[in-house]
């Protein structure tokens, strides 16, 4: 996934990335500590979001080149709402650590990619509750499905981003749109049999996957 | 195979950047980054661009582990340039068959590299001059939410678990005979190696999370590190901000 470097993108843009990320962040983690399981969720939280990082230096190879995984519909399935932090941080980590993407976009970057893994739990959900038919392989299609569209509404977002940078950027926008294709499908394959693999192997990580009676 | 991502490998050096006080640092850094990378004039982010460099070279880390972390935004801003170069839409200056370049493009494209490195080079002083721990302190001090201080915290820790053990178990693949292609099986087989490593470490993360719980963890960091913000550390703060705020009223009255 491309995260946007610092100086790209125009200062009305970065300050509506910064104030989407605190408001969504601000919110999450109102609702975590009404539920009062923060203290316990964080090593369950930290594990997922350093996953998520560890999954940014898996390169899979496509014809000559590589792509790397992304898994954000990953951490959407299993962390719902708590993603949008988790993500945060990664970003935060991946940037301080790697130099990948920039300081002043983490706001942006983490509307880029947590949005959409917000999206792909909300999928997630309503495929819980049409009720998965036989365990592991729907959960499996619906993972599937949370892990491509949240690849697929990433790069959308980033387009938007570009486009409302500058009319310049349509070229570099339609390039970059191109260029995901296949990572959405690689995306969708791994994450379904990721989320297939945890509702055998360890159903209390996918916490929506076991509550077909 | 995977490199550890360790920004702190010289924290242990002495300079004058090695003795501002975190927190003061953390705060002129990023208004100074901020600052830089909002400035619209090529001439101004030159200048901004040296003041990242003088900072970077009063901090004494080595530019070879500088430049090693550069490649990552070069990678993705010289790409842009290229694309932009020939896709932005002005004045043509060169022509390929159907490619041109235009000099709008370059100039943008220019900008946005020059803003892009001085702000990455500027993280090396920043965070390269102190612990990982140090810095998670001081973020705990500047009052920044405990539950992401904790969670930064524990991720950066599992981050080394998890490479280790992801080295693991690619490794048991890789003798069974597995090669990672973009075939269906070899990405299920992935998903399911990427699933049994969370499965690991969760149940280690919980293992790990009791044991400190009993032993009194409250979810504060601490560290041995006392922080003691002296005269000294004002003035470096004040000064970086006020050579963040002049780059703005130049550009401001530059014609």
């Amino acid at each position: 996934m491309v995260h946007i470097s610092d100086g790209v993108l125009s200062l009305p843009v970065l300050a509506a990335g910064w104030a989407i990320t605190i408001a969504l962040m601000a919110a999450a983690i109102c609702w975590s500590k009404r539920r009062r399981t923060s203290a316990e969720e964080i090593p369950k939280l930290s594990v997922v979001t350093a996953a998520f990082f560890v999954a940014s230096l898996i390169h899979i190879p496509v014809g000559p080149t590589s792509v790397h995984l992304i898994l954000s519909g990953l951490v959407g399935v299993i962390l719902g709402i708590l993603a949008y932090p988790a993500i945060f941080i990664g970003l935060v980590l991946q940037f301080f650590l790697f130099q990948h993407g920039g300081i002043t976009t983490i706001g942006i970057n983490t509307v880029v990619m947590g949005v959409p893994a917000l999206i792909s739990y909300g999928i997630f959900k309503a495929g819980n509750k049409l009720g998965f038919s036989r365990k592991g392989v729907s959960e499996g299609i619906f993972g599937a499905i949370a892990g491509g569209l949240a690849v697929a509404l990433a790069v959308l977002f980033l387009v938007i981003c570009l486009l409302t940078t500058g009319k310049g950027f349509s070229g570099v926008a339609s390039l970059v749109a191109v260029a995901h294709i296949p990572i959405i499908l690689i995306e969708a394959a791994v994450v379904g049999s990721v989320v297939a693999f945890l509702v055998k192997v360890k159903p209390e990580l996918i916490p929506l996957g076991g509550a077909r009676k | 195979m995977i490199e550890y991502p360790e920004i702190d490998r010289y924290a242990s050096l002495d300079s004058p950047m090695h003795r501002f006080d975190p927190r003061a640092k953390i705060i002129a850094f990023l208004f100074l980054i901020f600052s830089i990378v909002i400035i619209p004039e090529l001439k101004i982010v030159i200048i901004g661009l040296f003041f990242a460099i003088f900072l970077l070279i009063l901090s004494r880390i080595p530019l070879s582990f500088v430049l090693g972390h550069l490649k990552w935004v070069a990678l993705f801003v010289l790409s842009l340039y290229v694309m932009l170069a020939f896709t932005f839409p002005g004045k043509e200056i060169a022509k390929f068959y159907f490619l041109s370049i235009t000099a709008e493009g370059l100039y943008t494209g220019s900008l946005i590299t020059l803003r892009a490195f001085s702000a990455v080079i500027l993280i090396f002083p920043m965070i390269g001059t102190m612990r990982f721990d140090t810095m998670i302190k001081a973020l705990d001090k500047l009052k920044v939410p405990n539950i992401l201080v904790q969670m930064l915290m524990f991720t950066y820790r599992y981050i080394f678990v998890f490479m280790d053990e992801f080295q693991r178990i690619g490794t048991a693949m890789r003798s069974r005979g597995f090669k990672l292609r973009t075939t269906l099986y070899a990405l299920r087989t992935i998903g399911k190696a990427m699933g049994m490593l969370f499965v690991r470490s969760y149940e280690r993360a919980e293992r790990v999370y009791r044991a400190m719980h009993s032993r009194g963890y409250t979810g504060n960091p601490k560290t041995l590190v006392e922080f003691e913000i002296r005269r000294r550390d004002y003035i470096l703060a004040v000064s970086i901000i006020g050579f963040a705020v002049s780059l703005h009223i130049i550009s401001f009255f530059l014609p």
